[in-house]
Order: C-alpha cells, then structure tokens, then sequence
C-alpha cells in the first residue's frame, strides 16, 4: 500500500501517526469491523420490518454505517496502513448471532435495543475517546462519527421509550436477557487484557497494551463505554440501582 | 423489604419514596465491599485494580432500597444514592466534577419522587448550603443534615465526659472547622458551658464574626487558623473540618484530651500519635425502630462495630421523612442554632433515633454498652415527657 502520511498534515502529525500507525491500523480494523457488522444487522432489520417507512429507515441506517465504515478505512489509507475488517472474529461474531436470534424471533424492539442501546453505546463512548486524542482527520473522523451514532440512538430511543411505557417490567426484563448476551461479549471485548486469546481482529499482538502511547487505555474506553451505557438505560427509565447491578455483575 | 417481588431484571415494583440519602464511599475498601454485594457472593470479587479502574465511570444512582422504622410506629421508605465520587478524588482539583455528581445523584433523587433528600459526607460541604447549585427541585426538599450531626457531636462530647469523670465547665474546648456548619453548630451550643473555646479554621474573617456572637453572650474565645497559636493546651477537641482525607495531626492539646473525630472521611491522621487521648468517632446515631436494606447492604454502607448506626446527617432526612415533615431544615451556612439542635433532637428521639454507642477506631468503648442503654432511655423518654433538654444533662454541666 502506497503511504500516504503527509497529505494535507503537519509535521507534527505525520511523525505521531507513523509512529504509532500500527496502533492506530489495530484501533481502525476495529472500527470498520463494528461498521460493518451495524450494517449487516441494519440490513438484517430491514428484512422483517412490517412497515416500509420502517424496513426504509433501516435500509438508510445500513448504508450510513457502510460510509463509516469506508471513511475509517479511508483513515487507514491516509496512514499507509490497512484497516482489515473481520466480523466473523470470535467475539464480533457472537454479537452478530445474538442480533440475529432477535431477528429470528422477528423481535424489532429486541434488535434495536441491541444495536442501539448496547453496540450503539460502545461505538460513541469509544469513538468520542479517540477522537479527543487522535490527532488531525483521524480524530476529526471518529469524533464526527461518534456524533452521528448518537443520533441514531435518540432515535431508537423514542421508539423504545414509547414500548417501556406499555409495559415496563416485561421491557426491563428482556434488556436483561439481552444484556446477559451481548454485554458479556462486550464485557469480554473491553476487558483490559484479552485473557482468553487474540481477539482476531489486531493484526499482530493485541493492542491493549500499547494504546497508552496514544493516550488512551482499554480501561478508560472501557469506563466511558460502561458509563455511557449506564446513561442510556437511565434515559430509558430503567431504575439506576438495577442497572447498576447488571453492570458490576459483568466479568472484567 | 415490603414483601416486592423481583422481577427477572432484580427490578422490584415501584414503591413511594418519602426520602432520599446522596453519599459517597469513604475508602477504595468501603467502595469494593459495595460493589462486591452487588455482585454477589457467587461471582469472584472485583480486583482492586479493576474498582479502581471502573468506579470513577460510574454515574451517580440508586443503589438500595432503604427503610426505616420508628418507635412511634411509622414506617420510611428511601433509597441511597452514591454519588460514586473517587474516595481519592476529594480534594479542590476535583470540585467542580464532585459538584456535577451531586447534582446528578440530587436529580435521581428528584426523578425519583423523594420528598426530602439528605446530603450526607461531602455532599453538603461541596453545594456549602447554595442549594441553587442543585436542578429544580420540584417537590423535593433538600437538607444538609447538619443540625442533627451537631445534635450528636455534642451529645457524645458530653457522654464521654461523663463517662471519663470530666469537668466540661472548666475544660478548654478547641473546635477545628469551627466556622464551617458543622463547627459553628457546635460552638453555638458548647461554648457557653464550658470555661474557654479556642477556634481554629482558615479564614480569620468567618473566625473573627464568630467569635463576636459567641463574647456577646459571655463566652471567652480564642481564635487562630494555626493549632500552634492557641495560648493552652485543649482538654477538649471537636474535628470537624471539611478534609479531602485523614490528615490532621493536633499537636497542642492535654495529653489525656477527649477528642471527637467527627470528619467524613474522618480528619485525624493515621500517624496521629495520641497515646493519653480518647478518641471517639462523633455525630454517629443509632436507630431502634429498624433499618433495612434491599439489598442488604447493612454493614457495608454502615461500617460501624453496632448495629443500625448510621451518620446524623443521614439521620435527619429519615427522622424528618418519619416526621412527614418535608422541609430543608438545614440549610445554609452557620445557621445552626442550640433551639434548632434540640428541635431536631425531639423529632429524632420521638421516633427512636438516639446517639449512637461511643466507638473509635480500635473497636467499643468501655463499657459501652451498659452506657448506652442509661443514656438511650433517657434520651428516648424525656422528650416525650415534655420535659426540657437540660434535664438529660449527664453532668450537670449545663445547669
């Protein structure tokens, strides 16, 4: 691949970045390989979708996530590195079977409070933590993108706000079923060490412990995912001090 | 609690919430202990590393249930709110976050439907009283809780007294923080008993206004916002003073000094060497009508070697909330006066909230117990008699 550092950054820039551009290229490929699977499962929601302004929406969500996607690949590009996306790494592909047996049960409110309670939550708590500290387009990028997903879930959010209401105890419950599934996975994803093997998206050894030399850590996107999550269950109304225990029972 | 039945979330059904207590965790140990029941037994316990990792994150919220009963036979239902504020992070680097979780855990306790909210440990100090720094309050009222703090410092000042054989109308009493809510409360209702008040804080101004209210009704009073400055040795100590964490080293005070710690987190250093001094840790209350928790949290959110013990300023709103009298009966800064301390003494007692049993950091005091149960009687059956509080003096030292 051609490097491309240089285009339109300042000297600064360019030697931070190919400094630690393996660390970035580990912090991409898991960026576009989230993009991705949110645009699989956008696609995936569209299809039991009963009405078409709904099955429209989630067509429209699928292919914002497809240009995220190619806009952190592009990052990669400018860098001189390839962000290799893998959804079928083990635990992105758990998380996409655990999306899809919602969609088998045709359960919309299931998949949105997947994708956008809970993927959603990951995706703008992490994206925002980068985009602080990565520097030039790079971090433009992930803080313009984090900004969008955060749309998304103020959208879901009504719909889902709307559902509590008929029935809160029956909407409390299935978050929690679902929270065992994925968030476990997630759990697992934002531990600060991968203490049961490569995670098959970093291309080499895992990333964690280099992302200090970036001013991040996997503990501090781990705490702004967790705390984001927190938030949104509490602006969906689901009592705080039983959130509260969902997430301390997560494994670490 | 109340018979609910949990749901497969552990969410129970919606209960009316007459009161709520905001805190925050001591030490790393009481802030791993809370998270280790949340938890629960059956699952490993946090590493400290991962607590101290994952705690700062955490948005203010509920995290029990509470429920208090009266010997008058009324019944409280609550919740306590942590502010999840780092036990670490007190310090004035950190005020303006801390500010923030407070008025995060205020707002739970308003969405919440609490009637009366309590601001316990740092709570209060870091709002000072400008309960205009908290969101809209709706129909929720907020209180420091300090009147009732005062109420069993001085309760307990006067018992270990009593019970080491001292003489509080000739004893030098030195208060540190002593133009904070807290301090002020105190001198206001001990310094006229006693035969000198030496006052120590930070700011001579607040020091000096002070010391004019209490020489006009008669008191000798010294200031200085150095211990060392003051011209005798103390034979009685009140710590009240707003510390980030356990610092404060006395130095000039009687070798065998009464010395009430009555700091969150607590204001005498470790390495505090006072080998002649009794220590006691003050403004501590206990509940005889029951509390409970869901979860049960007793012991860990009331780290205390007795039973049902928990902080007065805690205390006020649940003795209010008992009370159904939802109010800011504490509020602002240096407003505690001795006929507000005895008012909030009445409607705690009434409803069986007492000093709590002396204790400090080696355990009980002697013979505690047999003490407490005289002086738990008398302050539980005087008020309802109607009788005034100078009565239940334990050493005529305020007749």
């Amino acid at each position: 691949m051609e490097p491309l550092i240089g285009l339109n950054r300042s000297p600064i820039e360019c030697t931070f970045l190919s400094l630690h551009a393996p660390i970035w290229q580990d912090v991409l490929a898991q960026a576009v390989t989230g993009e991705l699977l949110a645009a699989m499962n956008y696609t995936s929601l569209s299809e039991i979708c009963d009405d078409p302004g709904e099955a429209a929406d989630a067509l429209e969500h699928a292919e914002g996530e497809r240009g995220h996607a190619a806009a952190f690949a592009a990052e990669a590009r400018k860098i001189g590195v390839d962000a290799v996306n893998n959804v079928d790494a083990k635990h992105w592909k758990r998380l996409r079977e655990a999306f899809m047996r919602c969609i088998a049960k045709r359960d919309f409110i299931g998949c949105l409070i997947v994708q956008e309670i809970m993927l959603e939550s990951f995706a703008v708590a992490s994206y925002s933590r980068v985009g602080k500290v990565a520097p030039g387009t790079l971090g433009n990028t992930f803080a313009a993108i984090a900004a969008e997903e955060e749309e998304h879930i103020g959208h879901a959010m009504a719909i889902l706000r709307a559902e509590r209401a008929l029935d809160p105890q029956r909407f409390d419950d299935k978050v929690y079923r679902l929270h065992l599934d994925v968030m476990t996975t997630l759990a697992q994803m934002l531990a600060k060490e991968c203490k049961d093997g490569h995670c098959e998206v970093c291309h080499a050894s895992c990333v964690k412990p280099s992302l200090s030399e970036v001013s991040l850590s996997a503990a501090q996107l781990r705490g702004a995912s967790l705390q984001q999550y927190l938030k949104t269950l509490d602006a969906l109304g689901i009592p705080g001090e039983v959130t509260l225990t969902w997430v301390a029972q997560l494994p670490v | 609690m109340g018979g609910s039945v949990a749901s497969v979330s552990g969410r129970a059904p919606a209960v009316e919430v007459d009161f709520a207590l905001i805190g925050h965790q001591e030490s790393w140990r009481s802030a791993a202990d809370v998270l280790a029941v949340l938890r629960g037994s059956e699952r490993t316990a946090l590493p400290d590393d991962e607590i101290r990792d994952i705690l700062p994150w955490i948005p203010p919220r509920a995290v029990c249930h509470v429920e208090v009963g009266s010997n008058a036979g009324a019944t409280a239902r609550g919740l306590y709110i942590d502010s999840f504020i780092p036990p670490d992070r007190l310090g004035p680097a950190y005020v303006h976050e801390n500010v923030a979780r407070v008025r995060g855990a205020a707002a739970c306790a308003i969405n919440a439907g609490a009637k009366i909210v309590s601001l316990g440990g740092f709570s209060s100090i870091l709002i000072e009283g400008n309960f205009d720094q908290l969101p809209e309050k709706h129909d929720t009222a907020f209180t420091t809780g300090n009147t009732l703090t005062v109420a069993f410092i001085v309760q307990g000042v006067k018992k270990m007294c009593a019970l080491q054989g001292r003489n509080l109308p000739r004893a030098t009493l030195l208060i540190v923080g002593a133009t904070g809510d807290v301090g002020s409360g105190c001198a206001r209702c001990l310094a006229p008993g006693v035969r000198c008040v030496q006052l120590c804080a930070r700011n001579v101004e607040r020091l000096r206004k002070l010391a004019v209210e209490l020489k006009a009704d008669g008191v000798q009073v010294e200031i200085a916002t150095d211990l060392q400055q003051f011209s005798a040795e103390a034979d009685v100590v009140i710590c009240a003073a707003s510390l980030a964490s356990p610092s404060l080293l006395l130095g000039r005070i009687a070798a065998d000094a009464i010395v009430c710690d009555a700091g969150y987190p607590k204001n005498l250093s470790p390495t505090a060497e006072m080998p002649g001094a009794k220590v006691f840790f003050g403004g501590l209350g206990q509940v005889a009508g029951g509390l409970s928790f869901a979860p049960d949290f007793r012991g860990v959110l009331n780290r205390h070697p007795f039973p049902d013990v928990v902080h007065g300023c805690l205390l006020e709103g649940m003795a209010l909330a008992l009370e159904r009298r939802f109010e800011p009966f504490s509020h602002g800064r240096g407003f505690i006066t001795e006929e507000r301390v005895q008012e909030i003494e009445a409607i705690a007692a009434r409803h069986g909230i007492c000093l709590a049993p002396l204790y400090n950091a080696d355990g009980p005091l002697e013979d505690e117990l047999h003490c407490h149960a005289e002086w738990s009687r008398a302050y539980e059956v005087l008020p309802r008699l109607g009788l005034p509080r100078d009565y239940r003096s334990d050493s005529g030292q305020r007749a």
